[in-house]
C-alpha cells in the first residue's frame, strides 16, 4: 500500500518536472549556439568544444534537483539509471569523467557566470542576466 | 626525546601533499549468491556438478549456495594533477580470491590534445567488448558478461595506451593503440582448472587496437590483438618449458566485431570474436536481447564457444532492476551445454541460478 502510493508520489514528481521547462545556459560574454545532438556529445564526454571549436566545460545540477531529471530524459533522452551505468563504464575504465555537479540553481548560475566556456542548465523560472539562455526544453 | 621530534617531523614532512591533487575516490561493488540446480559434471575429471561462471578468476558454482565467484568490490582512485595529467588506481577484491585486495589498474593519463591521451601502466586488456569494464556490473544488463566468450586466461597487461576521440559528421569515432606485456607466475585458469601443477603463462609483444563507431543509439566495435605466448610448467619443483610441436612459441590472433543498439526500449546486443593460435581457432559469439519497462528490464541471452575439440554454449534468461538511484537488481536462470569432445569437456552441462545487486558510488 506504501509502495503504491511511493509509486504515485513518484509519478506526480516526474509529470511535474516535464511541464516546468529547462533553459540551456553560458556566461554572458558566450556567443555560442547549440542544438541538442550538441548538447548529448558535451554532456556524455564525446566532446569538449562548441561549434567554434572554443573550449566547453558541460556542468550538471546535483541528482534529485528536478531540472536535472528534466534534462537527463528530454534532452539527453536516457533515464537516470541508463546515464549512471555509461559514466560508471567509462570513469573505472579511464575514458572520461562526468560533468562537474551544483547542488542548485544559484550555485550553477554563480559557476557559469565565473566561466566563459562553462555550460549549463537551469529552471528557466531561475533564469537572470547573470548568464545568457542559448536554448530551452 | 630528540627522536621522537626527528620522526614528527619527518612525519610532517610525509604528509606534506608533494603537487596540489584532487583526489577522486569512486567505487562499484557486486555482491552475487547462486547455485548450481542440476549439472552433469565430468565423470572423467572427478567432476562434481559445476558451472564455470568466470573462467580467468576460475568462479565456480557447486550444489551449495556461494556467494564467492562473482561477488567483488573496487575502489578507484584518481589524483587529478591538473594540465591534462591524472594518476589512477582501482584495488579490486573478489569472492574468487578469498577477497584479497590487488591493484588491477595503476596507469598515468595525460591528455596530449583535445583528442589524443597517452596512457602507461598496468591496464585491462581490452578484447572483448566487456573486457575493460567487466568488474562493473552495474554498467551492464547481465549478472556477468557471457562465460563462454570471456574465456582467456590472461586479462590484464602493463604497458602503454593511446586513446583518442574524433567526431565526424554524426558519428562519434573513438578507440585506442596498445602495447605491452603480462607475465602471470602462477596462472589461476591453467593451475587451478585446466591442469594441477602451476602453470607461468607469458603473454608478450602484445599489440593490439580497438575502433568504436557511435551514432545515436547504435554502436559497433571492432578490435584486433596479436601477441607471442610462452609457458613454463612447474612439476615436483622442477621448472620446465612447455613447447608447441618444435616450437618454444606460439603466436596469437584475435580479432573481434561488435554491434549493439540501444533503440528505444530495446537493447539488442552481439559480439563475434576469433582467436586464432598457430592456426588453431577459436571461435566465441553472443547475441543478446533486453526489453525497458521502466525500472524492469527482462533479457534474454545466447553464448557459444566453438573450437576443433572444446564446445559449450549458455542459454540465460534474468531480469535486471534499477531499484535504487546507484544500484540494480538482477536475477539470472543458466543453462549450460558442455558438447566438447571427450577428453576437452570444460564442467560438463548444467543449470544454474544466481541473483544480486550491483551498486556504483
Amino acid at each position: 500500500m506504501s509502495y503504491v502510493k511511493a509509486m504515485l508520489a513518484v509519478l506526480l514528481l516526474l509529470s511535474g518536472s516535464v511541464v516546468a521547462e529547462i533553459a540551456i545556459i553560458v556566461h554572458p560574454a558566450n556567443n555560442a549556439s547549440v542544438d541538442q545532438s550538441e548538447l548529448n556529445r558535451l554532456f556524455l564526454g564525446r566532446g569538449n568544444s562548441f561549434s567554434d571549436g572554443s573550449r566547453a566545460t558541460p556542468l550538471n545540477l546535483a541528482e534529485g534537483v528536478p531540472a536535472r531529471e528534466h534534462f537527463d530524459t528530454q534532452v539527453l533522452n536516457r533515464s537516470s539509471a541508463q546515464l549512471k551505468a555509461y559514466w560508471s563504464r567509462l570513469v573505472f575504465t579511464g575514458k572520461g569523467t562526468p560533468p562537474a555537479e551544483h547542488p542548485n540553481a544559484a550555485a550553477m548560475k554563480a559557476a557559469v557566470a565565473a566561466d566563459p566556456s562553462a555550460i549549463g542548465y537551469i529552471s528557466a523560472s531561475d533564469v537572470d542576466d547573470s548568464i545568457r539562455v542559448v536554448a530551452t526544453f | 626525546m630528540k627522536k621522537t621530534l626527528i620522526a614528527t617531523a619527518t612525519g610532517l614532512l610525509l604528509m606534506q601533499p608533494l603537487a596540489h591533487a584532487n583526489i577522486d575516490i569512486s567505487g562499484y561493488a557486486s555482491v552475487i549468491g547462486g547455485r548450481v540446480l542440476s549439472g552433469s559434471g565430468v565423470e572423467g575429471f572427478d567432476l562434481p556438478p559445476t558451472f564455470l561462471a568466470n573462467y580467468p578468476l576460475v568462479g565456480v558454482y557447486e550444489k551449495d549456495w556461494t556467494f564467492k565467484p562473482d561477488t567483488r568490490f573496487g575502489l578507484q582512485f584518481r589524483a587529478n594533477l591538473m594540465d591534462g595529467l591524472s594518476a589512477t588506481a582501482q584495488v579490486v577484491a573478489r569472492g574468487a580470491d578469498d577477497f584479497d585486495a590487488r591493484f588491477e589498474w595503476a596507469y598515468l593519463s595525460y591528455d596530449l590534445n583535445e583528442n589524443w591521451t597517452l596512457q602507461a601502466g598496468k591496464k585491462r586488456l581490452p578484447l572483448y567488448y566487456y573486457s575493460d569494464f567487466f568488474d562493473v556490473g552495474y554498467a551492464y544488463l547481465w549478472i556477468r558478461p557471457p562465460a563462454d566468450n570471456y574465456t582467456w586466461q590472461i586479462f590484464n597487461y602493463t604497458g602503454i595506451n593511446a586513446q583518442f576521440n574524433y567526431f565526424v559528421g554524426d558519428w562519434d569515432i573513438s578507440g585506442n593503440i596498445y602495447t605491452g606485456r603480462e607475465d602471470d607466475q602462477e596462472n589461476k585458469l591453467l593451475s587451478q582448472f585446466f591442469g594441477s601443477n602451476p602453470i607461468r603463462e607469458i603473454w608478450k609483444d602484445i599489440i593490439g587496437g580497438v575502433i568504436n563507431l557511435n551514432k545515436d543509439w547504435l554502436d559497433i566495435r571492432l578490435t584486433y590483438m596479436t601477441y607471442i605466448n610462452e609457458r613454463y610448467r612447474t612439476v615436483g619443483g622442477v621448472v620446465e618449458r612447455v613447447t608447441w610441436g618444435d616450437s618454444l612459441t606460439r603466436r596469437g590472433k584475435f580479432a573481434g566485431i561488435s554491434v549493439n543498439m540501444d533503440f528505444g526500449d530495446w537493447l539488442l546486443l552481439s559480439e563475434l570474436n576469433r582467436l586464432d593460435l598457430d592456426g588453431g581457432k577459436f571461435d566465441t559469439y553472443m547475441v543478446s536481447a533486453g526489453y525497458r519497462i521502466n525500472a524492469f528490464t527482462p533479457y534474454l541471452s545466447y553464448a557459444d564457444f566453438d573450437s576443433e575439440n572444446e564446445k559449450h554454449s549458455t542459454t540465460s534468461l534474468g531480469l535486471r532492476w534499477d531499484f535504487h538511484s546507484n544500484a540494480a537488481f538482477k536475477i539470472q536462470y543458466d543453462d549450460v551445454k558442455d558438447k566438447g569432445v571427450p577428453g576437452w569437456e570444460v564442467a560438463g552441462d548444467s543449470k544454474s541460478i544466481s541473483f544480486g545487486v550491483d551498486l556504483v558510488f
